[in-house]
């Protein structure tokens, strides 16, 4: 499967994109896992141990444009896939894991390494591999950008008005940009009907559901993965059924 | 006095910046609140209600949809992309990037 996290800032993207791919991986499938996020925060909830897991700037190269203007490819020989190969970090579980790359400097540019990981999004590695994004927060044209690679999008919402006005603003894009398939997970579920609430008022079809967890957030604190401090925290739980509820449903073409 | 409120999703930016805004707006201060997040909730945190929010966002959707010059001056800014929000606090939106490329921020 080919999936991209989307939603508000906070919503919970990262925390659960990190315990969805590990919990993927262990069922035997191979995962890349793809933080786009130039504020990276899928690494705590994958549990690896470097937090910048980027491509190395020579990786990258810089050419000029008919037009003279300053563009980034891959360096010549290196694919897509020959990116991931070499240069994601790998989970304890097997799956793979690039970043965006993280500014490097006081002067925030990180444009080589935002450039390589596009050319990266064109060439991702394809059969047997399943796909997983952690994007970044707000409404950022995830659709044609930087989840361009996804079959389905996964807007976490929580049961606040500002997390589902942001999955309203998302379903809307999404009309705008090839209506591609956008599902909600409602996350920190705290009364009965939070569910019916999320699905009504962002208007999207809810796949998953998630309680509100204290679990996550004693992991937060502690900068742990939710999944090597608590294996049987009920956002495993719920994160497990995600992963079936999407196995059920037919990805489109 | 001028404040800018930033931090990791999800930390609390608004809603302190929100009841930054009032605070000093009951104080009787001139407060300007900018939300200058692309995807803008600060009317919300405000209390300017969700319709009024998301009509902010629409009038700077038709500026990318050319319908809507872009604001002349902070003066135009200020009254072609705002809203009155309570405690007399004047809320603009500053930014609502929907397609930016890669490199933005």
């Amino acid at each position: 499967m080919r999936v991209a996290f989307v939603g508000k800032g906070g919503a919970g993207k990262s925390s659960l994109a990190g315990t969805f791919v590990r919990l993927l991986a262990g069922t035997g499938e191979r995962v890349l896992a793809l933080d786009s996020d130039p504020m990276p925060g899928l690494a705590f909830s994958l549990g690896v141990a470097q937090s910048d897991a980027g491509l190395p700037d020579d990786a990258v190269e810089a050419y000029d444009d008919e037009d003279g203007r300053t563009r980034y490819r891959l360096r010549a020989g290196l694919s897509g896939t020959d990116a991931v190969e070499q240069y994601a970090v790998r989970t304890a579980e097997g799956a793979y894991f690039l970043q965006l790359g993280k500014a490097n400097g006081p002067t925030w540019s990180n444009t080589r390494q935002h450039f390589g990981f596009q050319r990266v999004l064109d060439d991702l590695p394809g059969d047997g591999w399943s796909i997983v994004g952690d994007l970044p927060g707000g409404t950022r044209q995830p659709f044609l950008t930087w989840g361009r690679y996804a079959q389905t999008f996964l807007v976490v919402v929580e049961p606040t008005a500002a997390s589902l006005l942001t999955g309203r603003r998302l379903a809307r894009l999404a009309q705008g940009a090839g209506a591609p398939r956008v599902l909600a997970v409602a996350n920190k579920v705290r009364e009965p009907g939070d569910v019916e609430q999320v699905a009504a008022r962002s208007g999207l079809q809810v796949i998953g559901s998630v309680p509100f967890d204290p679990a996550q957030g004693e992991a937060d604190r502690h900068g742990h993965a939710l999944l090597d401090h608590d294996p049987h925290a009920v956002t495993v739980t719920a994160v497990r059924s995600l992963i079936d509820a999407l196995r059920r449903e037919k990805e489109p073409a | 006095m001028k404040i800018a409120v930033v931090g990791k999703g999800g930390s609390g930016k608004t809603t302190t910046s929100a009841v930054l805004a009032r605070t000093f707006a009951r104080a009787g201060a001139s407060t300007l609140a900018l939300d200058c997040d692309s995807n803008p909730n600060l009317g919300i945190s405000l209390g300017l209600g969700e319709a009024a929010t998301e009509h902010l966002v629409a009038v700077r959707d038709a500026v990318d949809a050319g319908e809507q010059e872009h604001a002349s001056s902070p003066d135009d800014l200020v009254e072609r992309f705002g809203a009155d929000a309570p405690d007399g606090v004047r809320l603009s939106v500053v930014t609502a990037i929907q397609n930016p490329q890669p490199g933005c921020p």
